[in-house]
């Protein structure tokens, strides 16, 4: 049953697959997300020192969805997603994770919440010491993943990012893309409903940024939603999907298109 | 059951990894852990030697009962002098009751007078002027009242007793002080040995704050976080107490002899000090270990 997922995208980088179709823009109509595993209502966030970071957020990401969260920096991205992975609780309003309120959701259920999100970080988060399989695998020895469920695991995360052959490798000795890859097949490990990419591609040049994302698309075929914070503009324009920009901690637009309103 | 001892495996596991791959913090952490389980070590002797001499010196405070001269029965006890030892005996705060006959105390005495070079003139005596006496051991000096009560009443059989009031007040005091001073003292050397290990364990925790917020993002549950952490606190205060127990047992060749000589004439046994040291120096490397990777990892769990 685990490798449903992986087989499908397996197919997709395979040389018959057709990974670069043009999307489909009725699949991501932000109007009417046919099931929500994300949905934020009237979130509103100030942090213990008096800072309000959001204001009165609603946003809604419906199974599958690939969706852009812009704006400025302090805008309030990074808050909203500490929100979604319940590193921080809403001052006001819920946040609703395939179907549970996460301020209800008690402590020691955190963990098992966050296994069905899948987070990519601008800085990778990797451990350098060890190997890029190692890095991969702990994401399962940590969940106390049975030992011979976690290498074939293993194996077909780092298949559908493209490192098998860098598996033994340190982060260290890898380029910027590969250790993003890496950290996507970490995020990938637990076959999460949702991915959570923070500026994925932040550190990254343009062309290696283009693979991270292509990378992420592909990802979001097999069914997975994917959420990516991110400040490159040309990307966001160029595909044309759904954008949610923030702007000193509101909502100030939401719909499909560019990194600017008037792209 | 299968999952619990995966959980624990992976834990044994991780601890070991962890002190292996961070050797640097693991030998900064066991140093401070032997330096200071040495400082406890060596303070706890020195306040078991000066337990022991106090209880030595304390144990010199008798209570001595002169009794009449009877004729006729200058070597032995009279059945009154015998019945009056046996209750006194029983009291429950008396040690020993010795009898001293009068032949003794003259040859006591008379060593006396030797050791200290005197001319010895009591065989010029037509008769041995001293008297027998019963001399009372006591387990606390404090306790001495009953017993000097109990002795003045015979006065058939009791000359005198020796008042001792003054002498057990300014004893029991400076004894009392040094007693409780000892202990303060090891008492205050132990927080000072808790908060630094504790502290070391925890820069060794804050260097690895990275690994453990990964843990955390990528779903691992608090006790998966948490016990690698404390069995590598433990592993650290096991290897720390077994350096410090080896470097005891080589430093105590060169201190033996004064030690042996010192608690020689001390009521203190060796074997149980020794016993007492190890239980010390592995419990407090083990507990410390632990409570300290504990406190530490706690702080990056309660969010």
């Amino acid at each position: 049953m685990s490798g449903s997922r992986f087989d499908r995208v397996r197919r997709l980088l395979g040389p018959a697959a057709a990974p670069d179709r043009a999307p489909d823009d009725a699949a991501v109509d932000a109007s009417a997300p046919a099931r929500p595993v994300l949905a934020l209502r009237g979130v509103g966030k100030v942090y213990p020192n008096g800072k309000a970071a959001l204001h009165d957020v609603d946003l809604v990401l419906g199974e599958g969805e690939f969706v852009f969260l812009v704006g400025p920096t302090g805008a309030g991205k990074t808050t909203l997603l500490k929100l979604l992975i319940r590193d921080e609780l809403p001052t006001s309003g819920e946040v609703i994770l395939d179907g549970r309120d996460l301020a209800r959701v008690p402590r020691r259920k955190v963990p098992e919440l966050r296994r069905k999100i899948g987070i990519v970080f601008q800085d990778y988060k990797l451990l350098p010491t060890r190997s890029v399989r190692e890095n991969v695998s702990f994401a399962l020895e940590v969940t106390g993943t049975p030992r011979g469920r976690i290498r074939p695991a293993v194996d077909q995360a780092l298949a559908v990012v493209g490192l098998g052959p860098q598996g033994d490798q340190l982060p260290t000795t890898l380029s910027g893309g590969e250790q993003q890859r890496t950290a996507i097949a970490r995020a990938l490990v637990h076959e999460p409903r949702l991915i959570i990419a923070d500026e994925p591609t932040g550190n990254l040049d343009p062309l290696i940024s283009w693979e991270i994302i292509q990378l992420l698309l592909r990802i979001n075929e097999l069914g997975v939603t994917v959420l990516m914070a991110t400040h490159n503009a040309g990307v966001v324009t160029a595909l044309r999907r759904r954008v949610v920009a923030l702007e000193e901690g509101r909502v100030v637009r939401d719909e499909v298109g560019g990194y600017h309103r008037d792209d | 059951m299968y999952g619990f001892l995966r959980f624990v495996t992976f834990s044994v596991t991780r601890g070991l990894q962890g002190l292996r791959r961070n050797s640097l913090m693991t030998l900064a952490a066991t140093s401070t852990m032997v330096l200071m389980l040495l400082l406890l070590a060596g303070f706890w002797l020195v306040q078991a030697g000066l337990a022991a001499g106090i209880s030595y010196v304390e144990q010199k405070v008798e209570i001595v009962a002169d009794l009449h001269d009877v004729p006729g029965a200058e070597g032995s006890l009279t059945v009154q002098a015998v019945a009056l030892a046996a209750d006194v005996a029983a009291l429950p705060s008396v040690q020993s009751v010795s009898f001293v006959s009068k032949d003794e105390a003259l040859a006591q005495f008379r060593d006396r007078l030797r050791q200290r070079g005197q001319v010895d003139l009591t065989g010029f005596l037509d008769r041995n002027p001293l008297p027998a006496s019963l001399e009372v051991k006591l387990v606390d000096p404090r306790q001495y009242e009953p017993i000097v009560a109990l002795l003045s009443n015979q006065s058939r059989v009791v000359d005198d007793v020796v008042q001792v009031q003054q002498l057990v007040a300014q004893l029991t005091t400076v004894t009392g002080v040094l007693r409780t001073g000892g202990i303060v003292l090891l008492v205050l050397v132990g927080f000072v040995v808790l908060f630094i290990i504790v502290n070391t364990i925890r820069l060794a925790v804050v260097a690895r704050r990275e690994e453990i917020e990964i843990m955390r993002l990528v779903g691992a549950s608090d006790a998966f976080i948490r016990w690698p952490f404390i069995f590598e606190g433990a592993f650290v205060g096991l290897l720390g107490a077994a350096i410090t127990l080896g470097l005891l047992s080589v430093a105590s060749g060169a201190v033996t002899d004064f030690m042996y000589g010192f608690f020689r004439v001390l009521p203190l046994e060796l074997g149980s000090l020794q016993r007492d040291v190890i239980l010390l120096v592995v419990g407090t490397g083990f507990g410390v270990g632990v409570l300290g990777s504990w406190l530490s990892v706690r702080n990056y769990l309660t969010r």
